[in-house]
C-alpha cells in the first residue's frame, strides 16, 4: 500500500476563550489516515469540524488531544511545510500587492531562486487564468480572481500535497469544471490532495475517499465508489430505445421478479447519502463511522 | 554641556555588559524553561511535559540554523510595502511642516541660537520617528493575525523568528530612510537658520585709542537680533566680537576710492569640540588629601563642591600633554556650578582661580582668575609662556610638565561660597571634530532609538493585540526615558514613599515630607510599596535606559559625541534587539494563530 501522506489519531479540538472555559467541541477523536496519490474529501454541513481539522493539520491550531501528522511529522513541525500547499477558506492574501509580486513573495518564502520563482509564476498566472489582471492590486479582484491566485499560491512550491479548503467557493462554473481538472491532473502527477467541501457533486466527481463529518464526529469514511453503491438496486440507462424495447425490458426485469424503480434521470446519489446520515446522526447522536476501507 | 556621570570608556564598559547580559539571559531563559515546563507538565503531565520543553529547545535549536536570509528579506519587503501603504509618508510631511513652523515657536532672542534650534530640530525628530515606529510595529502582525493573512505565511517553510526578525528589519528600513530624509533636511534647515550676515556701521567706525598698531573699532548693523563690535586693522582684515556663540571676519575693500566692508559667514556656531579629560581628586577645606569635595545635597550627587577661602582644592591631572597636541598652550573650558550659602549679588557670579602645577617638582604658575556662573561655558586660554608667582618667566612645556602631565589647582576665593566640580566640568579643547559627522552621528543615536522601539513593538505584538502591544511599548518607552526617576522611587530616594504612600498624601494632601503616623496600616502600606518597588525595580532594570541613547545634548551644545558612547549605544542596543527576537520568537512559536 501506499505511504501514509497524513495521519489523525485521536484528534481532538475544543475551542476555549480567554479564561480557558470551554465554548465548542469542534472536533471530537477523529482518526484518519490518507495515503500518498489519493483525493481524500472531507465532507459535512456547516460548522461541522471541516476547516477546524486541516487547520490542526496545518499547526495552525494546537490539538487539545490526540496528534496529527504530516509527513510523519507532528503538524506544528515547520519543515513539513516545505513540501505542502494549502487554500485557504477565503482568499487571506495582501490585498497591497498585485498577482505578479504575491506569488514573487510566497516563493521567496520557500527561498527559491529568483529564476525559479519567476518562471514559476508566470507558469502558474497562467494556468490559473490571471494573465490579464497579473499587475492589478488584489484589492481590485474579484472573489473568484482571488480564489484563483490564492491556488496559484498554494502551487508555487509544487507540492507533494494539497489541502484545500472548499477549492470552488466562489469560482464560475467554467473555474468550477477546471478546478476539478487540475484537481484530477495532480492526482495524476502522483500527489496528494485532501479537499473539504460541501458542494457534494464536487466531491463525487474527483474524490477516492471520503469523510464525512457532522458535529465533529466522523460519521462515515470510505471509498466513494462503494459508499455510493447501492447493493439490491440497479439503474439502467439508455439511449435511442424504441417503445417496445422499453417495454421488452421491463418484462424482462418482470421475468427476473425485480421492479422498475425510474427510468428518468437518476437523482445525486451522494446528495442522498450526505442527508440520511446527517439525519441519522441528529436522530441518534453519538453513533460512530464503522472503518471500511 | 553639563554632564552628570563620568563619561564611559567603551572599552571598561563591554565586559560587565556582557556579563550583565549573559545574566540576564540566562535567568529569562531559565524562567522561561521552568514556567513552560510547569505549565505543560499542568496539562501533559511530568512525562509529556519535559518532551514538550525537550521538542521546544530542540525545534529551536533547528529553527536557528534553519533561518534565512531570503526569506527574511521577503518578510521585510513585505513590511515596507505594508508601511507605504499605511502612509508612513504622512509622518515626513508632519515633519516639514514642523520645521516650516518652528519658527513659530522658538525663541529668537535667545543668546545661543545654535543650541536652541539644534536640539529643537533633534528632538522634533526623535519623538517623530519613535512615534511612527511605535504605529508600524505595534500594529502591523496583529492585523496580519486579524486578517488572517499570517495564514498563508505560517504555511510556508516560515520560522517564527523569521516573522518577528523580517518586520523589525522592513521597519528599521523604513525608519532608516525617514531619518536620513529628515536629518538632511534638518542638516539643511539648522545651516540656513543660523546663517546670517551683518552690514559695517561705517559711521561707529573710530580708530582705537593709543592703539600702535593703527587699528579701527565700530559695530555692526542689527542681524537676528544681535549686533557684533568688530576691529579691523590697518591691512583691511579683522573680525568682530563673540556674540550668541559666534564671530565674523571683516574685510576692508578698496575700489577706487570707496572703500567696503564684507562681513564673512558666522564662525564657530556649530562646532564639535573634543574634550580631552583629566583625573580629578581633592583637597578637603584644612588641605587635606580626599576623593572628593563637599557634598551640598542630593540632587547634585555627582557634583562635589570646593569651599571658598579656604585650603579646599579640586585637582585636574591631565595626560598626553605635548607640545605637538597644543602648540598655542592649554586651552582650559569649564562648566562651573556654584552653590551660595548666602544670596550675594547673583549677577555677578564667585571668584575662583586656576593654577598649573607640574606633578613631580611641584612648580606653580601664578593665578588665573575666573568667574563661575551656572550654565556658562567659561574659556581660558593658557599660554606657552607663563610666569611664576614671583614674576620669573616660565615656559609651559619644560616647566610645568613632566612625563607629559600637569595639574591644574582649582580653588573657590569668595568665603562661604563653593565651586561645584565633576571630572567632566573641566577639561582641555583638544580639538574640533567634523559638525556634519557629530550631527550623522546623533542621528545614529535616534536610529538606535528607533530600532529599540520598533523591536519592542515587534516583540509586544506577538502575544498582545494592536492598541494594547502600542500601549504596551508605549509604556516601556515611558519608563525607559523614565528610568532614573522610577529607580528613585523603587530605592526609596525620592520623597513622599512608593506609590500607595504618595497615594494616600495626595488623597490626604499631606507633605511629602512628613512621616506617616505609625500603626498597622503605615506598616501594610510600606509593605505594599516594597513589594511593588522590587517590581518596578525588576521591570526598569530590564527596559532600555532612553536618555543614555539620546545624543541630543552633545550636539546641541557642540560637543564632539563620544565615539565611546556610540559604541556603547550601539552594543547595548544590539543587547536588546537580541532579547526582544528571542521572546518574540517564543511568543510567536507558542501561539495558535488561527484562534
Ligand atoms: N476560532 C474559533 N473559536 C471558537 N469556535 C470556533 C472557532 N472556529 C471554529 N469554531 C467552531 O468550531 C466548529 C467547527 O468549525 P469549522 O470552521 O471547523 O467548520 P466547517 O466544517 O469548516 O464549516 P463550514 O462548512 O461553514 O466552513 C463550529 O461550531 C465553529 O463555531
Ligand atoms: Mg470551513
Amino acid at each position: 500500500m501506499a505511504e501514509v501522506i497524513v495521519e489523525t489519531r485521536n484528534l481532538s479540538k475544543v475551542y476555549r476563550d480567554f479564561w480557558g472555559r470551554q465554548k465548542v467541541r469542534a472536533l471530537k477523536a477523529l482518526d484518519l489516515e490518507i495515503r500518498q496519490g489519493e483525493i481524500f474529501g472531507l465532507l459535512g454541513p456547516n460548522g461541522s469540524g471541516k476547516t477546524t481539522t486541516i487547520k490542526l493539520l496545518l499547526g495552525l491550531l494546537f490539538p487539545t488531544s490526540g496528534q496529527a501528522l504530516v509527513f510523519g511529522r507532528d503538524a506544528t513541525d515547520v519543515s513539513k511545510n516545505e513540501r505542502l500547499g494549502y487554500l485557504p477558506e477565503e482568499s487571506y492574501l495582501y490585498r497591497f500587492l498585485n498577482a505578479e509580486e504575491t506569488l514573487d513573495f510566497y516563493g521567496r518564502l520557500f527561498d527559491m531562486p529568483t529564476a525559479v520563482r519567476k518562471k514559476r509564476s508566470a507558469e502558474l498566472i497562467d494556468l490559473v487564468g490571471l494573465n490579464l489582471a497579473k499587475r492589478r492590486q488584489l484589492k481590485e479582484y474579484s472573489k473568484g480572481m482571488a480564489r484563483r491566485l490564492g491556488l496559484a499560491q498554494a502551487l508555487i512550491n509544487d507540492p507533494e500535497l494539497i489541502m484545500l479548503d472548499e477549492p470552488t467557493s466562489g469560482l464560475d462554473p467554467i473555474g468550477t469544471r477546471e478546478m476539478k481538472d487540475l484537481i484530477l491532473k495532480l492526482k495524476a502527477q502522483g500527489k496528494t490532495v485532501l479537499m473539504c467541501s460541501h458542494l457534494l457533486a464536487d466531491v463525487q466527481d474527483v474524490c477516492d475517499r471520503i469523510a464525512i463529518l457532522h458535529q465533529g464526529e466522523l460519521k462515515e469514511l470510505g471509498r466513494v465508489d462503494s459508499l455510493l453503491k447501492v447493493r439490491d438496486e440497479t439503474q439502467i440507462r439508455a439511449k435511442g430505445l424504441s417503445e417496445s424495447a422499453q417495454a421488452e425490458i421491463r418484462s424482462v426485469i418482470e421475468r427476473h421478479h425485480g421492479s422498475v424503480l425510474t427510468m428518468d434521470n437518476p437523482t445525486t446519489t451522494l446528495e442522498e447519502l450526505f442527508l440520511s446520515i446527517v439525519r441519522d446522526s441528529e436522530a441518534r447522536p453519538g453513533r460512530r463511522a464503522k472503518q471500511d476501507n | 554641556m553639563v554632564l552628570d556621570s563620568d563619561p564611559v570608556a567603551f572599552s571598561n564598559w563591554i565586559v560587565p555588559a556582557l556579563l550583565s547580559f549573559l545574566t540576564s539571559a540566562a535567568t529569562l531563559c531559565a524562567v522561561a524553561l521552568v514556567g513552560g515546563y510547569l505549565i505543560s507538565a499542568f496539562r501533559y503531565g511530568p512525562v509529556g511535559g519535559g518532551d514538550v520543553i525537550y521538542r521546544m529547545v530542540l525545534g529551536g535549536v533547528r529553527d536557528l540554523i534553519a533561518l534565512s536570509p531570503r526569506r527574511i528579506l521577503a518578510l521585510a519587503w513585505l513590511a515596507v510595502q505594508e508601511s507605504l501603504r499605511r502612509r508612513v509618508l504622512v509622518g515626513f510631511g508632519i515633519f516639514l511642516l514642523i520645521l516650516l513652523f518652528a519658527g513659530w515657536f522658538l525663541d529668537t532672542q535667545s543668546n545661543d541660537p545654535a543650541t536652541l534650534y539644534l536640539s529643537f530640530v533633534l528632538t522634533a525628530t526623535t519623538y517623530l520617528v519613535l512615534l511612527i515606529a511605535l504605529f508600524l510595529s505595534a500594529f502591523s502582525l496583529p492585523a496580519d493575525i486579524k486578517n488572517h493573512t499570517i495564514y498563508t505565511i505560517v504555511t510556508k517553510p516560515v520560522r517564527s523568528g523569521e516573522i518577528v526578525l523580517g518586520r523589525i528589519v522592513g521597519f528599521a528600513v523604513i525608519g532608516t530612510v525617514l531619518l536620513a530624509v529628515m536629518g538632511l533636511f534638518s542638516y539643511v534647515f539648522v545651516i540656513r537658520v543660523l546663517n546670517h550676515t551683518h552690514e559695517v556701521d561705517v559711521a561707529s567706525l573710530r580708530p582705537v585709542p593709543n592703539d600702535p598698531n593703527g587699528d579701527r573699532a565700530g559695530r555692526t548693523s542689527l542681524a537676528q537680533n544681535h549686533r557684533h563690535t568688530l576691529k579691523i586693522g590697518p591691512d583691511g582684515t579683522g573680525s568682530t566680537d563673540m556674540v550668541q556663540g559666534h564671530f565674523h571676519e571683516v574685510t576692508a575693500q578698496e575700489s577706487g576710492d570707496k572703500t567696503t566692508y564684507v562681513v564673512g559667514p558666522p564662525q564657530g556656531l556649530l562646532t564639535a569640540r573634543v574634550p580631552a579629560y583629566g583625573d580629578l581628586r581633592f583637597k578637603d577645606r584644612a588641605g587635606k588629601a580626599s576623593d572628593r569635595g563637599i557634598s551640598v545635597g542630593k540632587e547634585w550627587k555627582y557634583h562635589s563642591y570646593v569651599e571658598g577661602a579656604t585650603l579646599a582644592k579640586a585637582i585636574w591631572t591631565f595626560s598626553d600633554i605635548t607640545p605637538e597636541r597644543f602648540p598655542d598652550g592649554l586651552p582650559v573650558e569649564m562648566t562651573i556650578r556654584v552653590f551660595r550659602s548666602y544670596k550675594g549679588d547673583i549677577e555677578k557670579g564667585i571668584r575662583g582661580s586656576l593654577v598649573l602645577k607640574n606633578p613631580r617638582t611641584g612648580r606653580a604658575s601664578d593665578e588665573k582668575f575666573f568667574i563661575a556662573k551656572d550654565f556658562y561655558i567659561d574659556f581660558l586660554k593658557i599660554p606657552r609662556n607663563l610666569t611664576d608667582p614671583t614674576g620669573k618667566p616660565l615656559d609651559l612645556f619644560d616647566d610645568l610638565v613632566s612625563d607629559g602631565q600637569v595639574e591644574v589647582w582649582m580653588q573657590c576665593l569668595d568665603a562661604s561660597q563653593y565651586l561645584g566640580v565633576a571630572k567632566g566640568d573641566l577639561y582641555l579643547r583638544s580639538r574640533d571634530a567634523s559638525f556634519t559627522l557629530n550631527f550623522i552621528k546623533s542621528y545614529l543615536g535616534i536610529w538606535v532609538q528607533m530600532l529599540l522601539v520598533t523591536s519592542l513593538g515587534v516583540m509586544f505584538s506577538t502575544f498582545l493585540s494592536g492598541p494594547v502591544a502600542m500601549m504596551a511599548t508605549l509604556a516601556s518607552l515611558v519608563l525607559g526615558f523614565k528610568a532614573q526617576f522610577v529607580l528613585g522611587v523603587a530605592k526609596g530616594a525620592i520623597e513622599g514613599g512608593g506609590p500607595v504612600e504618595s497615594f494616600i498624601r495626595i488623597v490626604k494632601q499631606q507633605n511629602v515630607t512628613t512621616q506617616l503616623e505609625p500603626g498597622l496600616t503605615t506598616t501594610v502600606v510600606k509593605w505594599a510599596d516594597s513589594v511593588f518597588m522590587s517590581f518596578m525595580t525588576a521591570i526598569t532594570g530590564l527596559l532600555p535606559n532612553f536618555n543614555q541613547f539620546s545624543n541630543v545634548s552633545y550636539v546641541a551644545h557642540g560637543f564632539d559625541i563620544p565615539p565611546d558612547a556610540v559604541l556603547v549605544q550601539v552594543f547595548s542596543a544590539a543587547g536588546y534587539v537580541i532579547a526582544a527576537l528571542a521572546i518574540g520568537y517564543l511568543f510567536l512559536r507558542t501561539r495558535e494563530v488561527a484562534r
